[in-house]
């Protein structure tokens, strides 16, 4: 007796659902990978943007800081791809002697930030703390 | 007496499967679409190529070297060929010994940085980055900086066009 048949559909089923599954699998790994790389990338540009800012900030006159929320003053062009994004310095005087300006960048409505915060202090000298 | 069962998958079957498989087809389709968007919006990290971060590194202790109390960005190094430009930086900077010294980047060959040393206008040292994007400067005036001299902006863009490096660095005081 011969017995000569194809698959079932139940064994083309099952054989579909696990190959279904290892490359879902595989292709959400690279995707995770991809999303972590731009992220990371991201990260990059805002840091590049912040540390503009800094150097902007420290050389402005201690005294020329007046407490308030600004704007950027140098270019935003390097975190356009982060747009809509919400770019601000914020100064503050937590005493006579110092202030302090925090610069943020904000991006994916609030949900990743990168800030940092320069402490000035008024030294009389070089302007340079 | 021998009954083969011979057949294919009915029309059903069939249908059931590639309906499976459509439905698979577009989970893929909806992960690589996410990827490609990404990658669309975000320049190349081009931080992450040695050469280039070993480029923007030195232009960055150069020009923190820089001398402070006067022009760190000469127009031109005299006796030598190089004027200063948006694709060359000449920066008066200091060795390690802390002797003066003048830094010249050129810029201005498409995937190559270069950057020579001069002391009286006698080339010192001559370094070169190779695979590099093409990099921009510019000078920035100082409206609100008291004593201390102009900045310089370096700038590169990846093979789209799409802006990767903006660094500016002022001189500091020493």
């Amino acid at each position: 007796m011969q017995h000569r048949r194809g698959f079932s559909l139940i064994e083309v089923l099952i054989a579909l659902a696990i190959l279904a599954v290892v490359i879902t699998m595989t292709l959400a790994m690279f995707t995770m990978r991809a999303k972590r790389m731009a992220a990371a990338n991201e990260t990059m540009l805002a840091w590049q943007a912040i540390s503009n800012e800094v150097e902007y900030w420290r050389h402005v006159p201690y005294d020329a800081l007046q407490k308030g929320t600004l704007d950027f003053k140098s270019s935003t062009e390097i975190i356009g791809p982060l747009a809509p994004y919400d770019a601000k310095v914020e100064i503050g005087d937590p005493n006579d002697s110092v202030k302090q300006v925090t610069i943020s960048i904000k991006w994916q409505n609030g949900k990743r930030q990168e800030k940092i915060t320069i402490n000035r202090v008024h030294t009389g000298g070089n302007n340079l703390w | 007496m021998v009954r083969q069962r011979d057949r294919g998958f009915t029309l059903m079957e069939v249908v059931v499967v590639i309906a499976i498989f459509g439905v698979f087809l577009w989970i893929i389709v909806v992960l690589t679409s996410d990827m490609r968007t990404w990658e669309k919006k975000m320049p190349v990290n081009l931080m992450s190529h040695p050469m280039v971060s070993a480029v923007v590194s030195r232009v960055r202790k150069d020009v923190l070297d820089a001398c402070g109390d006067c022009n760190p960005f000469p127009e031109s190094l005299g006796g030598t060929e190089w004027s200063r430009g948006d694709r060359v930086l000449i920066v008066e900077t200091m060795t390690d010994a802390g002797g003066d010294v003048y830094a010249v980047w050129d810029f201005s060959k498409p995937g190559e940085v270069t950057r020579m040393t001069f002391i009286a206008n006698q080339e010192q040292s001559r370094w070169t980055a190779h695979g590099t994007p093409a990099f921009t400067v510019s000078y920035i005036p100082p409206p609100e900086i008291k004593k201390d001299p102009d900045a310089i902006e370096i700038k590169a863009n990846d093979d789209k066009g799409k802006l990767g490096i903006d660094q500016v660095y002022f001189p500091r005081a020493h």
